[in-house]
């Protein structure tokens, strides 16, 4: 809970809530948690307005209350976490598109445009839309229900938990049979009130929201099959994949070893895809060499019922931070500099004159960069004396070594940084140019009520005339540039997912 | 030592025949003795030797070089110097005897002018006109050693300097050839690409082809001796240092089998390029000064300017 990122939340929330969710949730990261008037007091707000606040960001999973000091009275707690995922959401509806399709998509978006809601409103805000969208007259509500259904079972979407009693604070609560139990709707009343009719769906009351621990597990799963393909080939990125999928038959998802899935399974289940036939050939020998690799993400841990297999998710994601630390030490200090801090990595601790010696980097070169490295916190020092006394001259050893739990958090807090600079360039880039994108709508709505009119084209080529083609060029170039920024947004996205993770595993 | 080493020299045409006969006596225990003879064994060996008498022959032999005296478990031990070497210092007055001593002690790591002074007790004018002297006659020489580009290192003639002097072959005098050493490192890494390339359509299976791109340091060497690269000739050892230097640049890995060869072969990154350096900040050297307000901050900065444009 650094700085950086209270002025990055504060952002986010300002970019998508607007100024008053902001100033409430600023009031709220400051302190561990709050009851509603000292809100009120702290942020000068009127009492309604707060109230409004809360409720908003309650809704999104923003905000969660308990019981305070004084019985009766709620305590409001800032989760900042889950407001920095709004800036995966379009990540999420990518999973979605790309692996369950286009209505995955718009129900999921419904959803997170609600924060949570209930399964029919999803699904009729989502026909409608995919309606606008294909341009067809009707859309079949069962297969979306079937959608919804398939995205419960599959724990993308859960329940919310509502209030058990009503006494004093509410505290929320869910039977954890119910969390992915699909819904049962009246398909007949939801198809009334689609058309319009008055009609009951039968599931008021049953709210939903998304899961996203189920897509962030995608997304390692993900992380982790594309880095076996670049390190072996796609045949055994595939093996881990169906390696993974086995694992979750009997392991939890995040822990941080899988339990080991005999090798007898694991072939059947890979016979049973044709699709690949030099995997079913070979699939000992891809065990064994993704076993024997550096990386280390699968071990053997016994030779009963044809050898065992774990996937060690932790080892894992300490690989891939390294990897990605030192990508970033390598486009930063360049390739000499990526050498030194690898090299201290394999030799834990080691001496200036023995980096410069083992690295082959001429004296001056190789000081200058470790200790731009060390200047920058990715390699850390540590003092070795002979001797404590301080009256004899003593020799002193300069150890550098790396504490890499420290540089993922700084690496972590530099993202934060870039993606909250990211942002404020967008928004200002978005605000210079303000006139001239107020302009361009006013014009294209101009245009479109003379066509509607009936203008000819004569008249519509004047008005569109109006922008003249240096304003035209310039609005092109600020598009671009939003794009080109929203786009490494996302991207910055995927480097913080990593190291989250990984941090998430060492605690 | 000293003692013994000062003590005067008697004439050679000694009129003691019994003391010549006594003295090619040691000479010859000694000679069949590679280990060094004790003052026992020249009890044993002539026991109507008296003691005075015995030191007599032993000192003269010691100020003249035919003998070394070294002890052992408390006891005095002497042996026979190699008679090449006493050959050598021949002429030569007592300081320069041991100026070479200690020089010669040094071995082919050689050793500082500051080092022998105090070695050797002497005072620095007269130890530079010694080292003169035994450098015109080419006895020792002065190497410049790499880690300190002043300081001169004297060792023998004849030695070939230690790699920690010299910087093995990858210094041409004191200066590191980091051209020479890119240049290679690129080579053996192109060699080991080609290996793991070679690897894509085999068809026996994922541990065939991971054999397959596999190298040993022998072969990158004779690649890299065949290629003609090199000036200097290059041994297994010297390519070993620029593989592990591939090793650092995290694109190779390494194996050891069985019989303590190191075996190479090309890796990919698990990842490509993280997002955060698609950005400018990612690889922005003034991050840490940057913020809202102030000359470094977001909304006016050319580094973004420059990445936007």
């Amino acid at each position: 809970m650094s700085l950086q990122f209270e002025k990055l939340c504060s952002l986010i929330l300002l970019e998508h809530f607007g100024e008053i969710i902001q100033k409430v949730g600023n009031d709220l990261y400051k302190c561990q948690s709050k009851p509603l008037n000292l809100i009120v007091g702290s942020t000068k707000l009127p009492f309604q307005k707060v109230k409004q606040a809360l409720r908003i960001m309650i809704q999104y999973g923003f905000v969660t209350f308990a019981e305070g000091q004084f019985p009766d009275k709620a305590e409001y707690t800032l989760l900042a976490d889950k407001v920095i995922l709004l800036l995966r959401y379009p990540r999420y509806l990518l999973l979605m598109k790309t692996q369950y399709g286009d209505e995955a998509e718009m129900l999921v978006e419904e959803i997170l445009r609600r924060g949570q809601d209930t399964a029919s409103s999803v699904i009729i805000r989502a026909a409608t839309r995919l309606k606008e969208s294909l341009k067809v007259e009707k859309v079949c509500l069962v297969t979306l229900h079937d959608k919804f259904s398939v995205l419960v079972n599959k724990q993308f979407l859960m329940r919310c938990p509502s209030p058990d009693e009503e006494k004093g604070v509410p505290v929320l609560t869910i039977k954890e049979k119910l969390l992915y139990l699909p819904p049962e709707l009246n398909l007949k009343g939801l198809a009334d009130i689609e058309e319009g009719k008055p009609g009951d769906p039968g599931d008021g009351g049953i709210y939903w929201r998304v899961n996203f621990d189920r897509f962030h597990q995608d997304f390692r799963d993900q992380i982790m099959v594309s880095a076996i393909s670049r390190r072996c080939d796609d045949n055994a990125g595939e093996l881990l994949k169906e390696l993974l999928k086995q694992m979750y038959l009997r392991t939890e998802a995040w822990a941080a070893t899988s339990n080991p899935v005999p090798f007898t399974e694991l072939r059947e289940a890979v016979r049973k895809q044709s699709s690949r036939p030099l995997l079913g050939q070979y699939i000992e020998q891809y065990l064994k060499v993704m076993e024997e690799d550096s990386s280390g993400f699968v071990s053997k841990v016994g030779d009963s019922s044809g050898g065992q297999y774990s996937i060690n998710m932790k080892t894992a994601f300490v690989q891939l931070t390294w990897a990605t630390i030192e990508n970033i030490v390598m486009e930063r200090f360049g390739s000499k500099g990526a050498r030194i801090f690898r090299l201290v990595r394999a030799k834990k601790f080691v001496e200036q004159e023995q980096i410069q010696q083992v690295a082959m980097i001429p004296a001056k070169e190789a000081k200058l960069l470790t200790y731009r490295l060390l200047e920058e916190n990715f390699l850390h020092i540590q003092e070795l004396r002979k001797s404590l006394a301080n009256n004899v001259p003593n020799k002193t050893f300069f150890l550098f070594h790396i504490d890499l739990n420290q540089v993922a958090r700084m690496v972590l807090e530099m993202c934060y940084k870039a993606l909250y600079n990211a942002m404020v360039r967008r928004e200002h880039e978005r605000s210079e140019n303000r006139r001239m994108v107020e302009k361009q709508q006013r014009i294209e709505s101009i245009t479109l009520t003379m066509r509607e009119q009936g203008a000819t084209a004569e008249q519509l080529a004047e008005i569109e005339e109006m922008l003249t083609p240096p304003e035209q060029a310039l609005l092109e170039k600020v598009r671009t540039m939003i794009n080109k920024l929203s786009e490494a947004e996302l991207q910055l996205d995927e480097t913080m997912f990593i190291l989250q993770l990984y941090l998430s595993y060492q605690v | 030592m000293n003692a013994n080493k000062t003590g005067e020299s008697v004439p050679k045409g000694s009129d003691h025949s019994n003391a010549e006969s006594s003295e090619d006596r040691i000479l010859a225990l000694a000679k069949a003795s590679a280990k060094g003879i004790s003052d026992k064994d020249i009890q044993n060996e002539i026991p109507d030797l008296r003691p005075d008498q015995r030191a007599s022959i032993i000192n003269k032999f010691l100020s003249k070089g035919y003998l070394d005296l070294f002890t052992q478990g408390g006891t005095l031990l002497y042996k026979l110097k190699d008679p090449t070497v006493a050959q050598k210092v021949k002429g030569a007055d007592n300081e320069e005897k041991i100026v070479y001593s200690i020089i010669e002690e040094a071995g082919n790591k050689g050793i500082w002018i500051r080092d022998i002074r105090f070695k050797s007790n002497l005072i620095p004018t007269q130890l530079n006109k010694l080292l003169k002297i035994l450098e015109n006659k080419k006895l020792i020489k002065a190497v410049k050693s790499v880690s300190a580009s002043k300081k001169k290192v004297y060792m023998l003639y004849n030695l070939e300097p230690d790699r920690s002097v010299t910087g093995g072959a990858w210094y041409c005098d004191q200066d590191f050839e980091a051209e020479f050493v890119d240049v290679l490192n690129q080579q053996c890494y192109r060699y080991l690409q080609q290996k793991l390339e070679a690897t894509k359509d085999c068809k026996g299976g994922p541990i065939a082809a991971r054999n397959i791109s596999y190298a040993s340091s022998k072969d990158v060497w004779k690649y890299i001796s065949d290629l003609g690269i090199s000036k200097v000739q290059l041994s297994v050892e010297d390519v070993e240092t620029i593989l592990d230097t591939l090793l650092y640049d995290g694109k190779v890995e390494r194996t050891v089998a069985t019989d303590g060869d190191h075996f190479y072969r090309a890796v990919e990154s698990l990842l490509p390029a993280p997002g955060i350096v698609r950005l400018p900040c990612g690889v922005c050297p003034v991050l840490q000064n940057c913020s809202d307000v102030g000359s470094v901050n977001p909304k006016k900065c050319v580094y973004m300017k420059e990445w936007l444009e």
